[in-house]
């Protein structure tokens, strides 16, 4: 079964190459890779330089980005449809402070001289988890459930 | 695939940075020590140091190709360290992970992309780690496409012998997600997950524990207006699984609902409503872990609320937020609070605070030598930032106060913890700091944590870590 689908993923790459050669591929120019320069802290707001243009790539106004509260909490939905866009301003280690597949250290404790950022676990969350995980194990799975969680084992085997 | 062929791989990929035209090194490395003094037992000291170490390099040979990698190590110098990394259950510890290490080829038309190496993948369905080969491009007419596919990255939570079956079950991993955007009002896109070839139902002796996945996912963006958005996915569950008893419930197929909506009200006021739902069963699917995230079938989890932020053109905002949240085997529970933020002159400083309540049942009674405990307890934090020339200072408090007789607070009703940090940007690609965390906790009555961290960056290529 393997095989197939190996053999499934080639007949994938053989068929954009297809595409490529039928035209079916945009013929827009790629928009650029990086931000013009590095932004300060505290949550960007990209209207505030970009009023209410279309943010080139992903065809969505740019208050689409703002990083108000919401979007910070709810980051996962732009970072599945635009995660090219979120590449412009950050590089990947930006994400893997928090959803790397092994980590050294909870991010709270790597950035905790950025308290501005809403980083997972502030404060004893060793104490705190054993209600939260009762009230909604599901948000723990994202991060834990298939991952990162070697630490878990010490009590939960 | 055998250490020695990682070994030869990374090599590879490290020699191939000789050929950039724009190459940078970032990294940090930090040295921790903590003390604890724990009732009944002798106060303890505890160090350890940790290095992030990353690797841009841009224009290599041609200006779409570049490299990235970045990992970490740590080294605890403990005598007698508790479970802080990979579970040692004692003695010092020492260890590392490749987070990722890929080339990309970025195309100068229609935003395509290929990936080769180990990449995190958020495409679809899930959040990925994978060792092999991604591609995407936009097509016209608004259709977009990406695939992946290769060996998932392995997470073992027990000694190897005892997990042969999730390295076997877990040989090979493929995803792809089809798009469509009409600029400005709208993107849906449908995908495809494939995680592990052989269901435990299927081997030659079928197992309990079955680490594939087999998912299709539907997100949606919707955007009417430029005051208003919708946003979310549904994920559908359609692996095969082993008939369900006579008279038994059939397992829901729907893993999840998410969804989130926002209406902008002027420039000032913004209101969220989101609601979720997850059915564990399917939710579950391929966990590590399946002691502990149990593909219950009469267990689920719904939740929905709102948060309504006001931001004013003074830099200050307002955020107010409830949230009810329903569990089928625990019941419900309200989670009502607030912050406030406000950023003063042009973010040199920057201050905040917030509170919120939890009001829960209790967990269940079940007999009299089981403890059980209420889910109640409010929370409060405080914090602020300053930045002025090339000095930053931070102090940050958090304070849980919890519902008495909780078997697991051992006396202790309330929780804190405060961090204090110093910072010095010595150049513009350096910065040291240090941090003091004091707090108190259920297992420590002092705890005292001193964190030194060195930040760094060398080179040319743009962008990394922000």
């Amino acid at each position: 079964m393997a095989r197939n689908t190996i053999l499934q993923v080639l007949a994938l790459v053989l068929g954009l190459g297809m595409m490529t050669a039928c035209g079916l591929v945009s013929p827009e120019a790629s928009f650029t890779p990086t931000h013009n320069y590095a932004l300060g802290a505290g949550r960007p707001i990209c209207t505030e330089c970009h009023s209410n243009d279309l943010a080139k790539g992903a065809l969505k106004t740019y208050a689409t980005f703002d990083h108000t509260p919401a979007f910070v909490k709810n980051h996962r939905f732009q970072a599945t449809q635009d995660s090219n866009t979120c590449a412009v301003c950050h590089a990947p280690s930006f994400c893997i402070d928090c959803h790397g597949g092994k980590v050294p250290m909870k991010p709270a404790k790597l950035l905790a001289d950025r308290p501005d950022r809403d980083t997972p676990h502030r404060g004893d969350f060793l104490t705190l988890h054993k209600i939260e995980g009762k009230l909604d194990p599901s948000s723990c799975y994202r991060c834990h459930g298939r991952a990162n969680n070697d630490q878990c084992r010490a009590c939960h085997r | 695939m055998k250490r020695h062929t990682y070994v030869a791989l990374l090599a590879t990929l490290l020699s191939a940075t000789a050929w950039g035209q724009e190459v940078s090194l970032y990294g940090t490395t930090m040295a921790e020590i903590w003390k604890q003094n724990i009732p009944g037992s002798e106060q303890a000291t505890y160090t350890a140091a940790t290095q992030y170490l990353g690797i841009d390099a841009t224009k290599l040979g041609s200006d779409n190709l570049s490299l990235h990698l970045f990992g970490w190590g740590v080294k605890d110098f403990g005598d007698s360290s508790p479970t802080i990394y990979n579970g040692s259950p004692n003695g010092s510890y020492s260890g590392g992970y490749l987070s990722f290490g890929y080339l990309q080829y970025r195309f100068d038309q229609a935003n395509a992309e290929i990936k080769a190496g180990r990449f995190a993948i958020n495409q679809g369905t899930g959040f990925e780690q994978v060792d092999g080969v991604s591609a995407r491009t936009d097509l016209r007419g608004g259709f977009s496409i990406s695939a992946f596919g290769g060996r998932p990255v392995l997470y073992h939570t027990q000694d190897l012998s005892s997990q042969l079956n999730y390295d076997f079950q877990k040989d090979f991993i493929f995803g792809t997600r089809l798009a469509w955007r009409l600029p400005q009002v709208t993107e849906i896109g449908l995908s495809y997950l494939e995680d592990g070839t052989h269901a435990a139902q299927n081997l030659p002796q079928p197992t309990t524990e079955d680490f594939t996945r087999r998912q299709v996912g539907l997100d949606l963006l919707l955007t009417p207006t430029t005051s208003f958005d919708l946003r979310g996915r549904t994920v559908f569950d359609v692996a095969k699984h082993p008939e369900v008893a006579p008279g038994a419930p059939a397992h829901n197929d729907i893993a999840e609902h998410d969804y989130s909506a926002t209406w902008r009200i002027g420039s000032q006021v913004a209101v969220t409503g989101n609601f979720a739902e997850r059915n564990f069963f399917a939710y579950f699917a391929g966990s590590n872990m399946p002691s502990l995230f149990r593909q219950d079938d009469h267990d689920m989890f719904r939740g929905w609320g709102g948060k309504v932020t006001w931001t004013t053109e003074a830099n200050f905002q307002l955020v107010g937020d409830y949230r009810h949240t329903h569990r089928e085997t625990f019941g419900d529970s309200n989670r009502l609070g607030g912050e406030m933020r406000w950023t003063f002159n042009e973010k040199a400083v920057l201050f905040g605070l917030g509170g919120h309540i939890v009001n829960a049942v209790d967990t269940k009674f079940v007999d009299p030598s089981t403890p059980y405990l209420s889910l109640s307890y409010k929370e409060a934090r405080i914090w602020t930032l300053v930045t002025k020339g090339q000095f930053s200072a931070s102090l940050d408090g958090i304070l849980q106060r919890y519902d008495s007789g909780n078997p697991y607070l051992a006396g202790v009703q309330n929780v804190y913890e405060v961090v204090g940090s110093l910072g010095y940007q010595a150049t513009a690609n350096i910065k040291v700091s240090g941090d003091v965390t004091y707090g108190t906790n259920p297992v420590a009555k002092h705890e005292t944590q001193g964190l030194l961290k060195a930040e760094y960056r060398f080179g040319s290529a743009k962008k990394g870590g922000q």
